[in-house]
């Protein structure tokens, strides 16, 4: 189709386009290369809708994931609705979602110096796994990680005490020294009509 | 001029077109007809473009950019509106995305797309793009000239709607059909920790690689290896969940 095939971008190249950072010489390669290369326009565009479907997910809510303020900030600016803990290595929070929050936050406060990655798994008294991540980035000196659950998954969590234990990522997380550990009493899913009333 | 315009007047298009092209030969050197009127007649091309009839030629769809824009700069009024189309097809989502990046709002990028493929086609018919083969060069140069006179303050966008309000319904808002959550959000999910941060700092927060690796005590190089690797693997979880 093209009559100008020259060496195509990486579909990950071509996603740079799409980045804060990329230099003008760079957007004017991958205009050049596009404007002359179906295959890679379509790629370009799938790249697109890509990072707005992620960034849709985000604007409403729909991500667990470990955070930075920068996100919170975004979402400070969009207008969505965020739940907010913090607590820090050892103690316990009373928390619950109401009906209209999009998003739980909790900041877990410790002393992370000379950790580059933690584990987390959450796990109600039981036993039984809630949930759990691993390899999640830490800045060196962190004194606290930020994490963010949609409030649609904590709406539908089980109420009773649940315990977030954070450990040091090796190989095999099972044995990575244990850093904190937090204790949620989820109170389950509120509504503020009902509760004033 | 604007009365040429397929279905303006409530008269179907006079013509829809051919639905193929010869890639060597055919409209190569051909006159040139100018002043012909421009004519996108999409649900009409769509009719064609499939239907190829003649053992020599080849389905639009297959034929090289440059000769779609020989056909068109070549046909009479009408009698390329195929190739048109085809064109169009081919070139509005570059436009578009082009748009987005330099004016961050979908509608005006939807509105470029239009008013420079109007003004490229325009010009195809006139004789005045003098060198078809590179039509993709054209097309990227033009786009550049209307951001840059968007940016400018210019009043061409207004005066192009103008003249070619009666296209509006047949330009398509946009490409292929989008990402939906239910598809995407488990794909996201399944990326690694570390790679989905890194992927809503850089698409959502729109934070510099250089900021994202300030922000998680790591390096710029392997931020652009996190991001390279959970874009592939986004990929292929989409694919996997493309709906047969």
């Amino acid at each position: 189709m093209s009559t100008l095939q020259t060496s195509c971008p990486s579909f990950s190249d071509l996603a740079e386009y799409w980045t804060t950072d990329i230099v003008p010489a760079d957007i004017e390669r991958i205009e050049r290369h596009i404007f002359e290369c179906q295959r890679c326009a379509r790629l370009l565009t799938e790249a697109d809708q890509l990072r707005t479907a992620i960034g849709d997910l985000a604007q409403a809510g729909a991500i667990h994931a470990f955070v930075t303020d920068a996100v919170l900030n975004r979402w400070a600016r969009d207008g969505v609705r965020v739940r907010s803990y913090a607590l820090g290595p050892g103690e316990t929070v009373r928390c619950a979602v109401w009906a209209d929050d999009d998003v739980l936050v909790t900041r877990l406060r410790g002393d992370f110096t000379g950790i580059t990655s933690v584990d987390a798994e959450m796990r109600f008294d039981t036993g039984e796994e809630w949930g759990q991540v691993t390899d999640v980035p830490v800045r060196n000196g962190a004194t606290e990680l930020v994490f963010a659950l949609p409030a649609s998954l904590v709406r539908k969590a089980p109420n009773a005490p649940m315990r977030l234990t954070l450990r040091s990522a090796v190989a095999d997380s099972t044995s990575g020294n244990v850093l904190a550990e937090y204790v949620f009493h989820h109170e389950g899913a509120l509504d503020r009509r009902t509760r004033d009333g | 001029m604007s009365r040429d315009f397929p279905g303006q007047d409530g008269s179907p298009a006079r013509s829809a077109g051919k639905s193929y092209c010869h890639q060597r030969g055919g409209a190569t050197g051909s006159p040139v007809r100018r002043g012909a009127s421009l004519a996108i007649d999409v649900f009409r091309a769509r009719r064609y473009v499939s239907h190829v009839t003649r053992s020599n030629a080849i389905p639009l769809a297959a034929c090289e950019d440059g000769v779609l824009a020989r056909e068109i700069a070549a046909s009479d009024a009408g009698e390329a509106t195929a190739a048109e189309t085809e064109l169009y097809r081919r070139f509005a989502p570059r436009v578009r995305l082009y748009g987005y990046k330099h004016l961050s709002d979908r509608g005006a990028a939807d509105d470029l797309a239009q008013q420079v493929m109007l003004v490229v086609i325009t010009r195809l018919r006139a004789g005045e793009v003098h060198e078809p083969d590179q039509i993709g060069s054209f097309v990227l140069g033009t786009s550049r000239m209307m951001v840059a006179g968007q940016r400018r303050g210019e009043s061409r966008r207004a005066a192009l709607h103008a003249r070619f309000d009666a296209q509006d319904a047949m330009v398509q808002p946009s490409d292929g059909v989008a990402l939906d959550r239910e598809r995407i959000a488990p794909c996201l999910a399944a990326v690694r920790e570390r790679e989905r941060t890194i992927l809503l700092l850089t698409f959502y927060a729109e934070k510099s690689t250089n900021e994202i690796a300030d922000a998680l005590g790591t390096t710029a190089g392997a931020i652009r290896v996190g991001r390279h690797r959970a874009l592939a693997s986004m990929r292929d979880c989409i694919e996997a969940r493309r709906p047969s």
